[in-house]
């Protein structure tokens, strides 16, 4: 497998503001971003930064009051609104902090619904989400529905869902901060291994000083503008590359 | 067949308020069935009631229907006896022509000489033999009444009268007429002008048919059935007479008519009304094998008519012409119907689409969650359609069984009721074997409300911002 060195995600001059009653409240002034491809990469800043509008612009699920937001060489602007769901589809998953697995579908069915949205055929996604499942050590636990499952594993099912379909990016908004201090490491271990083989960009807003020591790239947010960013070399993420080579036969990605 | 599997589950996981919802359409189906089959049974049962003693359709003189009422005689139909028998003969009405037979309306006074008592009749004349087999009539499979007194095999001479009839001529108590106690006259009464007249026609009866004509008296004592003289215009305007013997009063529906009603045999009220001259009659009624032959059939007539009598001015007329209370009566359960199917597709309506309303908001964060993943708008819309289609489904499935089985114990415990203008008590039926359309048209129509209950709701889910969905608490 080739990495690709495309931006996963490249923002000029975004702005973004939200209207309280009458008054019109700033959030994101002017940022210029660029998210690197197969990295691990963290949004820091106080409560009321901008972070999490900055993970819902660049997860397609928001759009700019100004400015041009590219996501995996799309620029994602003109989309109409089924196009873009069905570029989320196709590029984006997503974590949330309180998982959002969907309570009538068992862990298996959780992670397979994704693929269904996006047509893939049964054998495919049954492969697929039974690999997932032995892949986050839920093999055992398919069949159990969300309210069954641990806070741990309940994040697990949603990391499976949120690979099941190979996305470029994966948009993880405090992916940690509803578990206890060991589930959110070994969470924090698992999405780190899961980025190292499969090359996938993994896009945080934390405060966990755990994710935040993982992080390859680093980008603090205040006031609704980029303060500073921090990168790492991104050769382990190469090496690991081809570790998923012999992890998935025939697919470099789950 | 994921979001039909989603939809179910989703209605599963708030089973108290799927269960009001399903209960709420459930309930207004078998509401409306019910209510629909007792409509059938009103409908068919007064249908029945009427071809049985009119048929299907009637040819007359073409003004009889509005003016005969004043001197039917006047408008009979010449020569009916061959226009019946090309009814009879003809290929085309073979196998839709169940009875074709005339009938004689006239008016005439009936008098019990003794008991000095006279009134006013409308005499009604048959074929006992067709009025036998008219009355074997039954396509909708209705509950029968009584038996209902025909005159077949009764003697030459015999004659039934309205309980009415009977009352005002005294003779509740050989025809154990009920509920009939003897009327207190008034101490300085006039001379009742009804007694002339009584003696009057006995005095005629006697002389024009003097064997036929014993004192009704004796009849009556002997254990027999009482005698009545009855007066009437023939066509030349003389009067004539003749002598009855009563054999049933039967109550009518209407107490108008109970009150003028006799029946008697086509060939004596002839020779009453028609004396030497050639007989007629002022009708001859037709009745076809299934309802829904009448176009058919009435057309043919037309032609028969062109072709056997084109001298008379003939006209066909069904039975819904003649019997405008049918309709009426009929139209007035389509309302009621109508009424209340709009009630309970208004709470449906109302049932379901709080349950769906309810649902989209609690599920806001799901929505937002599964519009992030990648489903459209019109995904999310028809998922709550789809658990809308499902409730109106089950619910509508729900309340046919229950309407079905409701029905079947009604049925078999045998109730019985008095329709309006009807002289017997019949069995209370709710009549939804054979109901196809009701039956599907009510499941079909409650599945449309429970759908379109569920588009608002769904419709406002779909349009659902993504980041306050996610962040809906």
């Amino acid at each position: 497998m080739t990495a690709s060195t495309e931006p996963v995600a490249l923002l000029s001059g975004v702005s973004k503001s939200y209207r309280l009653d009458d008054v019109r409240v700033p959030v994101l002034d002017g940022i210029d971003l660029l998210v690197r491809p197969g990295q691990f990469t963290v949004l820091l800043g106080p409560s009321g930064s901008g972070k999490t509008t900055l993970l819902n612009l660049i997860g397609c699920i928001d759009r700019p009051d100004a400015g041009q937001v590219v996501v995996a060489g799309q620029d994602v602007g003109p989309l109409s609104d089924d196009l873009l769901a069905d570029f989320r589809a196709r590029h984006i998953g997503f974590i949330f902090q309180n998982f959002n697995l969907l309570p009538v579908l068992s862990a298996y069915e959780n992670i397979e619904y994704p693929m269904l949205l996006a047509g893939l055929g049964a054998r495919t996604r049954g492969e697929r989400a039974a690999r997932l499942l032995r892949a986050v050590g839920l093999a055992e636990h398919g069949a159990k529905l969300p309210g069954q499952l641990s806070g741990g594993q309940r994040q697990r099912v949603a990391i499976a869902r949120a690979l099941g379909l190979r996305p470029r990016l994966v948009i993880a908004d405090e992916p940690t901060a509803n578990l206890d201090s060991r589930t959110g490491e070994a969470i924090l271990a698992l999405m780190r291994d899961m980025q190292r083989r499969w090359q996938i960009s993994f896009l945080f807003s934390s405060h966990d000083r755990n994710v935040i020591r993982a992080a390859d790239d680093t980008i603090k947010l205040r006031d609704g503008a980029i303060q500073g960013i921090r990168r790492r070399d991104p050769a382990p993420a190469a090496e690991a590359a081809a570790e998923a080579a012999d992890t998935l036969p025939g697919e470099g990605r789950p | 067949m994921i979001d039909l599997l989603l939809a179910a589950r989703n209605l599963l996981r708030n089973r108290r308020r799927s269960f009001a919802a399903l209960f709420a359409l459930a309930l207004g189906a078998a509401a409306i069935l019910l209510f629909g089959g007792y409509r059938a049974n009103i409908e068919y049962t007064m249908l029945t009631a009427y071809v049985r003693d009119g048929g299907h359709l009637q040819v007359q003189h073409r003004d009889f229907f509005l003016y005969g009422s004043g001197n039917p005689t006047l408008y009979g139909i010449a020569d009916y006896a061959a226009l019946i028998e090309a009814i009879r003969a003809d290929e085309q009405l073979r196998g839709l022509v169940a009875v074709a037979t005339p009938k004689l309306q006239f008016g005439g006074i009936a008098s019990n000489f003794e008991a000095d008592v006279s009134r006013p009749v409308a005499g009604l004349a048959l074929v006992p033999a067709d009025q036998r087999r008219l009355r074997e009539w039954n396509e909708f499979g209705v509950a029968e009444s009584a038996q209902q007194f025909t005159l077949e095999g009764a003697p030459a001479d015999g004659a039934v009268i309205g309980t009415g009839v009977a009352r005002v001529l005294q003779l509740c108590a050989p025809l154990r007429v009920a509920d009939c106690p003897t009327p207190q006259r008034q101490p300085e009464a006039p001379a009742d002008p009804g007694e002339a007249i009584a003696a009057d026609i006995a005095a005629l009866a006697a002389r024009a048919a003097p064997a036929a004509s014993p004192a009704a008296s004796p009849a009556a004592a002997a254990g027999g059935p009482p005698r009545i003289e009855l007066l009437a215009a023939t066509a030349g305007g003389a009067p004539n007479v003749v002598s009855l013997q009563v054999m049933k009063a039967e109550r009518q529906g209407f107490k108008e008519v109970d009150e003028i009603f006799l029946l008697m045999q086509l060939a004596q009220a002839q020779r009453l009304v028609y004396g030497r001259a050639p007989p007629r009659a002022t009708a001859i009624v037709v009745q076809v094998e299934r309802t829904a032959q009448i176009p058919q059939v009435a057309q043919r007539l037309h032609e028969l008519i062109a072709r056997s009598a084109p001298q008379q001015p003939l006209a066909v007329l069904d039975f819904r012409q003649l019997n405008p209370f049918f309709v009426q009566t009929v139209q007035m359960f389509d309302t009621i119907f109508a009424f209340v199917f709009a009630l309970m597709a208004i709470i449906v309506l109302f049932t379901v689409g709080h349950a769906m309303s309810t649902s989209v908001t609690e599920r806001t964060v799901e929505i937002g969650t599964v519009r992030a993943m990648g489903l459209r708008r019109s995904g999310v819309q028809r998922l709550f359609v789809i658990e809308g289609a499902l409730l109106g489904a089950v619910g509508a499935l729900a309340g046919v069984v229950a309407a079905v089985l409701i029905a079947t114990v009604v049925n078999a415990l045998g109730l019985t009721w008095l329709p309006p203008g009807s002289g017997h008590p019949l069995p209370l039926q709710l009549m939804l074997q054979g109901q196809g359309p009701l039956i599907a048209g009510t499941a079909l129509g409650l599945f449309a409300i429970a759908v379109a209950s569920a588009w608002w709701p769904a419709y406002r889910a779909s349009r659902l911002v993504i980041v306050d969905a996610l962040r809906h608490v």
